[in-house]
């Protein structure tokens, strides 16, 4: 007799045990397939229910023209999807968006990159460099962009003190509302507090390569960038991909830095998208027009995401 | 040391000892209102207060005497200003009925009221005979600030006004006046009454001085800016539309100037004044950096030193003007009454009377007179009687002074503009402000602006936000009679 759920010996049996086998599976397989089913609904409704329930809600409001005067609920077909094409503001955000992530992306992988090279050998109190470099990752980002704010303070702020010293004149530059300052002011905070974490991933990839490559390499001649392009990226480059991908969807979301340090402006000058639909959702109380935006960002990032898994062969 | 606690105590003493030796507690409306709560009483009810300084009121001292009087808790969810629009909305729309009582700016009332989230107060109001209390509130916010549409919705409950404030020592100075004179021809206006004057004055005295102190500062950061932005244009002749087509008129010449000024006195005003809110200019003016500026009414307060000197104070930078301060009425004479607060019943509550029996007694003549007096809130006078209160008026040498000019504000100030979808207007003037700031040019900004009031109007409907805008323009408080 052969237990269900061991075939690897089943060829011995004979026709009749066979038939044997396929009565014991009948009584005894189908209670046990709807029992881990019945222990799995729990877990599946609760995703349901906060996971894709909103998402169907909100897909149901943005086909509404719900707003902070009307809640007009009944069918108003693409009203908010047409109103999207037209909305200056929304594309110019679109845009801010963009570029903060077009400039803070390629630093933080550079910066965080060199930090790992810097931090993959062992030497005295390394753990606790790491440890302290880490750190802002690790403050909200919210607060992050207070303390920053309070940073750049043109009255109050170390930051104009410092550079009045080294000036030799007291130093008032508006950080937040010159235009020439604000991004820089922006993209700073948003490399400060993230590099680290592009450090610490890139640090645990580097640790992990092979170093008799690497050692090879150098005996056989190879120049450090020859060495790097060659082993040290292939070999690093499913972690980096999930590092760019990570930090690179942070940036397109990056709300709580913008808000605390500028809230948009100066004007709509440094608003981003997701400081826009914020602004129309929970300010101007937007809600259907919210739900479209929302939606349509849901549509570009899926196009985006899955053409760089693509591109950056993770699907393979 | 004066702990919070200690506040609170005080607080306590204070509301007893007053209960004990006003007698006429017995017959008004605070004492109606005690009596009517106390059916109520192991209940509590949730008010929604601003964050910070103004929640002491009624942490310290409203809430624990309402306890003390009615058995009913008072539980105060503190919002930032600037949230508090959303989360009333939001509780409003939900349904969850988490607030009781509310503290509404006036010019939300349209929009919480067309939405459904404010309960009319006029049943309450006649069930326990509250309308000639109500009437002893200063006209100008009992005509403009209480109803919509006819109907009570809020009570006021905070006078805040622009006030403008000067040293009197630095204006008076001889030297400096006869060095007026000599290059300007005219006598030293102390105060100055129209903005062409204070430019004026205001550069003379950077020059004068070196800039020790300078001659003014203001509130620049936009969202202040607004407010600024509001009470200059109109005191400049300035109409917010065009009340036949509803066309956005900002960008009038009115409103070009008042940019243009700004950016102007900018340049003798201190460095970095592009950024400045109400602490940077309240310690730039305790501190003697300036000699003039406009404010909100607790800076006359802070400035004379009343009350600075308790530990909930400490933040406020000690003053070094005390007895060396005038207060006037902006200049063009028509200040911003500028925000301001209005006790309201969330429409959700699920304790609508115990809520309202709140809100009338916190408003009353008698209490609402201990709640002004309170350092440490910034609730401001409000009712004539706050205005000739003999007890306030000694509380420093100069309060009747600083009295008097609050009551001229209040009589001659502005309203906030008020419409549907109110802050879809103000979030384009705190655009077009911190847009100045950024370099750009007044007229380019202020005719950008008009486009995107014309298209907020066009999307509420041109008709409705016209009556709407008509029934605003109609009050007393909307523009200057010239």
């Amino acid at each position: 007799m052969v237990l269900p759920g061991n075939p690897g010996r089943a060829f011995l049996l004979s026709p009749l045990d066979w038939n044997a086998v396929a009565a014991a599976t009948a009584l005894h397989a189908h209670p046990d397939r709807n029992f881990r089913y019945w222990l799995l609904t729990p877990a599946i409704f609760l995703l349901l229910l906060v996971g894709l329930f909103p998402l169907f809600y909100s897909l149901v409001v943005s086909f509404m023209r719900i707003d902070m005067m009307d809640t007009d609920t009944s069918f108003a077909g693409l009203y908010n999807y047409a109103n999207l094409f037209s909305d200056m503001r929304l594309w110019a955000a679109l845009g801010h968006t963009l570029l903060i992530t077009a400039i803070a992306l390629p630093i933080e992988l550079l910066l965080g990159l060199a930090m790992a090279y810097l931090f993959l050998d062992r030497m005295p109190g390394r753990q606790i460099f790491i440890s302290l470099l880490v750190l802002p990752t690790i403050i909200s980002p919210i607060v992050a962009g207070a303390t920053w704010r309070l940073l750049f303070d043109n009255r109050f702020g170390p930051i104009n003190q410092v550079l009045g010293w080294f000036a030799g004149h007291p130093v008032t530059a508006l950080w937040t509302l010159n235009p020439k300052l604000v991004y820089p002011a922006i993209i700073f905070c948003e490399i400060w507090q993230w590099t680290p974490f592009m450090f610490l991933i890139l640090l645990a990839a580097l640790s992990n390569v092979d170093k008799s490559q690497t050692e090879a390499a150098s005996i056989d001649g190879a120049g450090f960038f020859r060495t790097f392009r060659r082993i040290v990226l292939p070999a690093i480059w499913p972690v980096m991909a999930i590092a760019i991908l990570i930090r690179g969807l942070d940036l397109v979301r990056i709300f709580d830095i913008i808000w605390a340090l500028t809230a948009g402006g100066p004007g709509t000058m440094t608003e981003t998208i997701s400081v826009y639909t914020y602004s129309q959702g929970f300010k101007q109380f937007e809600t259907s027009y919210t739900a479209a935006i929302a939606f349509l960002v849901i549509v570009i990032l899926t196009v985006v995401v899955t053409w760089a898994i693509r591109r950056m062969g993770l699907a393979k | 040391m004066v702990t919070r606690r200690d506040l609170g105590k005080i607080g306590l003493a204070a509301g007893f000892a007053g209960t004990f030796t006003r007698p006429a507690w017995a017959a008004d409306a605070a004492q109606a209102a005690v009596d009517a709560a106390k059916q109520y009483s192991g209940q509590t009810i949730t008010i929604v207060w601003e964050a910070g300084l103004q929640s002491l009121d009624p942490l310290n001292f409203s809430g624990p005497k309402w306890k003390e009087l009615t058995g009913i808790d008072v539980k105060v969810v503190e919002v930032p200003v600037a949230e508090m629009f959303t989360k009333i909305m939001q509780d409003f729309r939900s349904g969850a009925g988490a607030y009781d009582a509310l503290n509404v700016i006036p010019a939300w009332m349209p929009d919480l009221v067309n939405a459904g989230a404010l309960e009319v107060l006029d049943p309450f109001v006649d069930k326990y005979a509250y309308r000639d209390e109500l009437q002893k509130i200063a006209p100008t916010y009992r005509d403009n600030q209480m109803m919509v549409n006819g109907k009570i919705y809020g009570f006021p409950d905070d006078g805040d006004v622009f006030v403008m404030y000067y040293r009197t020592d630095v204006l008076g100075d001889p030297a400096l006046q006869a060095a007026y004179k000599a290059k300007f021809g005219t006598d030293l206006p102390v105060p100055p009454t129209n903005w062409k004057d204070f430019d004026q004055v205001g550069q003379f005295i950077t020059e004068f001085t070196s800039a020790k102190p300078y001659g003014a500062a203001f509130f620049r950061e936009s969202g202040y800016g607004n407010f600024m932005f509001q009470e200059r244009f109109r005191n400049e002749g300035g109409k917010f539309f065009d009340a036949d087509t509803m066309k956005a008129t900002i960008n009038s010449d009115a409103g070009i100037k008042v940019l243009t000024d700004w950016v102007a006195e900018n340049k003798w005003a201190p460095p970095g004044v592009e950024q400045w809110g109400f602490v940077e200019n309240l310690a730039a003016f305790l501190q003697g950096q300036t000699a003039m500026t406009i404010s909100w009414p607790p800076y006359g307060r802070w400035a004379a030193s009343y009350g600075t000197d308790q530990e909930v104070m400490s933040w406020v930078p000690k003053s070094t003007i005390a007895g060396k301060v005038g207060y006037a009425m902006t200049p063009g004479g028509h200040p911003e009454l500028a925000a301001g607060f209005c006790l309201s019943v969330s429409s959700a509550s699920k304790n609508k009377e115990a809520a309202y029996l709140f809100i009338q007694w916190l408003n009353s003549e008698s209490v609402s007179l201990e709640r002004v007096k309170l350092p440490y809130a910034l609730r401001d006078p409000f009712r004539d009687s706050h205005f000739t209160d003999p007890g306030y008026a000694a509380l420093w040498p100069e309060a009747k002074d600083y009295l008097a000019a609050l009551q001229a504000g209040a009589n001659n100030g502005l309203l906030d503009l008020s419409l549907l979808q109110t802050d879809k207007y103000e979030e384009v003037l705190r655009q077009s402000v911190s847009k100045l700031w950024a370099g750009e040019d007044p007229k380019a900004i202020l005719d950008a602006a008009a486009a995107e009031w014309d298209a907020i109007t066009e999307k509420i409907g041109v008709d409705k936000q016209k009556a709407v805008y008509a029934d605003w323009a109609s009050k007393s408080g909307a523009y200057p009679k010239m």
